[in-house]
């Protein structure tokens, strides 16, 4: 069965840089993967290419056998793929209870809004306790799950994640792996990337390494020595 | 050549003196709707010194653009930490005030049983040193471009230079450009005083060549112009704003088909243009690529 | 003295009304857009001349000659929309390289159309002034030794009406949501799947039929047309907005406001022309200080 995304020597350009030189992944339905990496070797590139808001130079995304590469965002959000953005991206002058209906924009049934709002709260109850305050009152671990929500807001099949642990205390990263392992319960199929391979490789079911815009590495988690993965991630493998 | 072709030459050449006045300030990344005012500046301090006063013409110019230059620096200082739109603003604002001053100005002398100088919205008639001498139109379209072609060259030779690479530098990023040790402030005022002394070096060659300025001669539909021809022509060269001129002056004004619908044509064909080259025509990739053609190693 | 004071208030306050009306539609556009639209007072040269010729050639009523006015001003602004801004929106691809030259390359396009605006109005109607219907016949209204004309009184309502319009817009639909998304945060905006070109072209639309409807109350209440009116527009509404502080829509209202009290007075102690001087040197003055409360909108924006 074809997995539910798929990616073929997709390359992602910023004037004559190649950020992304012709990756290739898949993530099957109902799994959490995981793409692994140093900074700059292109994740950020590779979520914001997926979910539109960057266009491929060439290559193929396809989502549920539907080819997807270079269609708008809004589109792409209409398909069912939601991303939470590095840096939470929430919107800063706009209260908790906004931020969560934008995130349903798309959709029209106003009592299943309703419903799904009340069930982001009763999942994140400190949300729920701010939800008349701006979203750029929020802790940056508030912040996080604020994003996620709203994400979730379109009822996605796919959630991309682009890492959710950045510049989170410890105990709020448990918690928001936490959520992710909710979520995949919930049957959600997320794309996750992180830096942090140690808790990315404790949810994941398969992950892949990025280095330099080229995936080096794909295999499920246990088929690498832990502390070489973390070093990949962290330094890439070249040796010095 | 019959006397309208080369009137609406040496017009080219007199807002082509303006055009690269805006596009050295957008160079060095600022967006100015106010240059006319040292057009103006150029011209009345030109035409009083020449026609009240007396003093030879080149002279006169100097003085004019020592003028431009200093009013450019009033203006600059106040207004150096502005950027964007805000710049552009204040330019505008400061520009409208100086139109307003001129149509307060009443100076006037009497020279040879006349009144002579600026007379507030009257205008300032009687700026004949030029004729006085003879200087046939041809001749003073000879001037016009003589000077024009020393700047053009002085242009490119900036251009190539390190302080051409510094101008865009500031232009393209001065958060970056003041990490490297660049001065921005300091060269911001020096390109604004430059701007100034050639925009007003432009109003003085007009107010002599037209004999006669009002104050809404130098109004925001000038500066606006002169901003739009830098940016039509292409910011990768000093070419560029004169190809801008030479489009709308030249083009339409001198082929005289679309009388009367000049700006519908002209308008149009700009909008078009900018779809396509939103950089303007001669942009920076274009001119890199004529200089990688031009000058080929064998 | 006081009596000076009131009545150059009153009209102040109406002249302010016009300019919180174009301000606003400059607001709307650049607040959300990102982008100054030059040819914003021209498109409403437009509509009004469109209105103008209209009511030469026809009996038409007050309200007819409003609805022209806003439908031929929304229909320039489209022609605008499409030609000048919708090439150049924030392409995907590079998100660096195309950011400020596109909304130069915008705001010069507009230029160019704001000359073909001006050049067909006057290729229509080439007289330098045109009467236009009045708004109000009849006396202004007195309150003891102060006049207010009638016609001041649906200007100050027109900009209370598009007020409370536009919050009711912005806080309680889904579009409105969208708008402050996209004013807010826009790479967020489109992940939550908000069409960023179509709130752009609402906007836009939005804005040119707020500038229609001030257009024909100037017109109306000042009961003639010239084509100055293009400029005129322009520069007053852009000096309001930059008053305002740039990108706020309240801002924009309080900055026509203050512009009409403080060109009226100027006018009334020291006549028209040192009038424009003050406005003027007021804006370059507050520009040059730059106080907190002018750039609080667009501190995390760029203004270019």
């Amino acid at each position: 069965m074809a997995a539910l995304l798929e990616i073929k020597d997709l390359v992602t350009a910023y004037g004559r840089i190649e950020a992304l030189r012709g990756v290739s992944l898949q993530v099957e339905q109902g799994s959490i993967t995981c793409l692994l990496g140093p900074n700059g070797a292109g994740k950020t590139t590779l979520m914001m290419t997926t979910a539109g808001i960057l266009r491929p130079r060439s290559g193929s995304i396809r989502f549920a056998g539907s080819e997807i590469a270079g269609a708008a965002p809004h589109r792409i959000v209409e398909r069912g793929i939601a991303l939470v953005p590095e840096n939470r991206l929430v919107f800063p002058h706009m209260t908790v209870l906004e931020n969560l209906r934008a995130g349903a924009y798309q959709r029209n049934d106003a009592g299943g809004i309703v419903t799904d709002i009340d069930r982001m709260f009763a999942r994140f109850p400190r949300l729920k306790e701010r939800a008349a305050q701006e979203g750029g009152t929020l802790s940056g671990g508030e912040q996080q799950m604020l994003s996620v929500a709203r994400a979730l807001m379109s009822r996605p099949k796919l959630m991309l994640m682009d890492e959710p642990s950045l510049g989170l205390a410890p105990l709020v990263v448990e918690e928001i792996f936490g959520i992710i392992a909710e979520l995949h319960r919930d049957g959600t199929t997320i794309f996750l990337v992180e830096q942090n391979a140690h808790m990315a490789l404790r949810v994941a079911h398969h992950f892949y390494l990025i280095e330099q815009g080229r995936i080096t590495f794909s295999g499920d988690p246990g088929s690498l020595a832990e502390d070489e993965v973390i070093h990949r991630a962290y330094l890439g493998s070249a040796k010095v | 050549m019959d006397e309208y072709s080369v009137g609406v030459l040496t017009n080219i050449g007199l807002f082509s003196f303006l055009a690269l006045s805006a596009y050295l300030l957008l160079i060095a990344g600022e967006m100015s709707f106010g240059q006319q005012a040292f057009f103006g500046v150029g011209a009345y301090a030109g035409g009083v010194l020449t026609a009240i006063y007396g003093v030879p013409l080149p002279l006169a110019a100097l003085a004019a653009m020592a003028s431009g230059a200093l009013a450019a620096v009033l203006i600059g200082l106040p207004t150096l930490r502005l950027r964007g739109l805000y710049f552009a603003m204040a330019t505008l604002a400061a520009a409208e005030m100086a139109r307003i001053l001129f149509e307060l100005l009443h100076f006037q002398r009497e020279i040879g049983g006349a009144l002579v100088g600026p007379d507030g919205t009257q205008g300032f008639r009687g700026i004949r040193w030029v004729f006085e001498r003879g200087v046939e139109p041809l001749e003073y379209l000879a001037i016009v471009y003589g000077l024009l072609f020393i700047i053009l060259v002085a242009f490119v030779r900036i251009e190539r230079s390190h302080l051409g690479v510094t101008l865009r530098s500031i232009g393209a990023d001065p958060e970056l450009a003041a990490s490297l040790g660049v001065d921005v402030n300091r060269l911001k005022l020096g390109v604004a005083a430059a701007a100034g002394a050639l925009a007003a070096l432009g109003g003085v060659l007009f107010a002599h060549h037209n004999t006669y300025i009002e104050p809404r001669n130098f109004d925001i539909m000038l500066g606006v112009h002169s901003l739009a021809y830098a940016l039509i022509g292409g910011l990768g060269t000093a070419f560029g704003p004169l190809l801008g001129v030479l489009v709308d002056l030249g083009l339409l004004e001198g082929t005289r088909v679309f009388q009367g619908y000049r700006m519908i044509v002209f308008g149009g064909l700009v909008a078009v243009l900018l779809v396509f080259r939103p950089r303007g025509l001669l942009d920076e990739r274009v001119v890199h690529w004529i200089h990688a053609r031009a000058f080929k190693r064998p | 003295m006081l009596a000076d004071l009131v009545q150059n208030t009153l009209d102040g306050l109406t002249a302010g009304a016009a300019y919180a009306l174009l301000a606003v539609g400059f607001t709307l556009i650049f607040g959300v857009l990102r982008r100054v639209n030059l040819s914003y007072g021209a498109a409403i040269l437009f509509g009004v001349y469109f209105a103008t010729w209209t009511s030469l050639h026809f009996q038409a009523d007050l309200l007819v000659l409003a609805l022209l006015t806003i439908a031929a001003t929304v229909l320039a602004g489209a022609y605008v929309e499409r030609l000048c801004f919708a090439p150049h929106y924030p392409s995907r691809g590079s998100p660096r390289a195309g950011a400020s030259s596109g909304s130069i390359a915008a705001m010069v396009a507009s230029f160019a159309l704001w000359m073909q605006f001006e050049e067909a109005a006057i290729l229509a109607l080439p007289q330098h002034l045109y009467a236009f219907p009045p708004l109000h016949t009849g006396e202004p209204l007195r309150f003891g030794q102060f006049f207010l004309r009638v016609e001041s009184l649906y200007l100050l309502l027109a900009a209370v009406a598009v007020c409370a319009l536009l919050y009711t817009i912005l806080y309680r639909t889904r579009f409105g949501l969208a708008v402050r998304a996209v004013v807010d945060v826009p790479v967020a905006a489109q992940l939550a799947g908000i069409n960023l070109s179509s709130v752009f072209v609402r906007i836009f639309a939005l804005a040119s039929a707020i500038g229609g409807l001030a257009g024909f109350l100037i017109a109306a209440s000042h009961e003639q047309v010239t084509p100055m009116l293009g400029m005129w527009s322009t520069v007053k509404g852009m000096l309001a907005m930059m008053l305002g502080g740039l990108g706020s829509l309240p801002g924009a209202v309080a900055g026509g406001l203050v512009l009409g009290l403080v060109e009226a007075h100027s006018q009334w102690y020291f006549g028209p022309q040192m009038r424009d001087l003050i406005a003027y040197l007021l804006i370059f003055v507050l520009l040059a200080l730059r106080p907190a409360w002018m750039t609080r909108w667009t501190s995390t924006r760029s203004a270019s």
